[in-house]
């Protein structure tokens, strides 16, 4: 499936709330795998959410295994539909940035431990439990399903002052 | 000939005594000016308020013309005004393909603590991105604290900017701790 192009802000789509997928057809297994080809499309990129190519259902995918920061602590390839976070506890702070909001970073706080539950492409219902990077991109995702941007979430104003050199 | 770019740049710098209204009376100048604020920070140290802008604008503008508008207003907020022309090379994004590190630097206040950190940094090309310091403690024990935010030159390693500041913590006898802040890209 191709690759699709990101969306940057001020796209509408990014700050849209999205909807629940109600029936996993053809449709959402050709959205996951163009999500999973973008992904890696992305040199570096750890995730992409539906509505970051254009599609405002909640389906997103998450893959640190091959980030210098995840690679000891992954699930490896996540396809999650209709993902939801149950519990959260600690909290770290990490510079992040976005594919759709380019040339900026900024000082985010997230939970290191989540318990979250979602749907995969086959239909299984999966709960889980994923801590330190890898639970922080997932949020990160997550927060794209619900029109919510890092930037919406930054703690300090001090941001970095390079582009960013990869996805 | 040489191309004249259609879009100058100048670097503005507003320093004085902090009140409300500082930030809101620069950028009404610069707006009645139809200056674009492309990047800029502001902040306030002690009781001063200190602006930096590069502010851009199309042709026909000139250095005088912005000084012309904001000199008044700064006058008029006690404030000083800095305008520097910036040249098309200055104004390229800079990019760098090092790590990005905090280095934390604290301990009891003495002279030379500021220069000399730096100066190490400096002769191992490490650019300064951000710094700021504080004397907090006591009268009787001032603590001194230096944080730098860093660009490591390629080549550089956060362990090794560590290994170099090993003999000025010893000398020093201040805690100094190297942290790699490279943003994550999701």
């Amino acid at each position: 499936m191709p690759v699709q192009p990101i969306l940057r802000y001020p796209h509408p789509m990014l700050k849209k709330l999205c909807n629940r997928v109600e029936k996993i057809d053809p449709g959402i297994h050709d959205l996951v795998q163009d999500l999973v080809d973008t992904m890696h499309e992305g040199p570096g990129s750890v995730g992409v959410a539906a509505p970051q190519i254009g599609v405002t259902l909640r389906v997103c995918v998450v893959d640190v295994s091959k980030n210098r920061h995840g690679k000891e602590n992954n699930h490896g390839l996540l396809c999650m539909i209709n993902p939801e976070i149950t519990s959260r506890s600690g909290s770290a702070t990490m510079r992040e940035g976005c594919m759709s909001v380019p040339d900026y970073t900024g000082d985010v706080d997230r939970a290191t431990d989540i318990s979250l539950q979602f749907t995969l492409p086959d239909g299984t219902f999966r709960e889980m439990t994923a801590s330190g990077f890898e639970a922080v991109a997932i949020q990160h995702e997550m927060d794209h399903l619900d029109g919510v941007l890092f930037l919406d979430r930054v703690i300090s104003i001090k941001t970095g002052l390079f582009r960013r050199k990869s996805y | 000939m040489t191309q004249q770019p259609e879009i100058l740049h100048y670097a503005v710098s507003v320093v004085g005594k902090d009140r409300p209204g500082i930030v809101a009376a620069i950028t009404e100048g610069l707006f009645n000016l139809g200056c674009n604020i492309a990047d800029s920070s502001c902040t306030m140290l002690g009781g001063e308020f200190a602006m930096i802008l590069i502010v851009s604008l199309k042709r026909p503008f000139s250095k005088s013309r912005l000084i012309e508008e904001l000199k008044p207003v700064c006058d008029r907020i006690g404030m000083s005004l800095g305008v520097r022309t910036l040249h098309p090379d200055e104004v390229a994004r800079q990019e760098t393909d090092g790590e990005i590190c905090m280095i934390s630097v604290y301990g009891a206040d003495q002279p030379g603590i500021v220069y000399r950190v730096t100066r190490e940094l400096a002769a191992r090309n490490i650019n300064i991105t951000d710094l700021n310091t504080k004397l907090v403690g006591t009268a009787e024990e001032p603590v001194y604290i230096l944080m730098l935010e860093v660009a490591l030159p390629d080549g550089e390693s956060p362990e090794g900017v560590e290994k170099t500041l090993a003999a000025l913590k010893k000398e020093l006898n201040v805690e100094i701790g190297v942290r790699v802040i490279t943003p994550v890209a999701f």
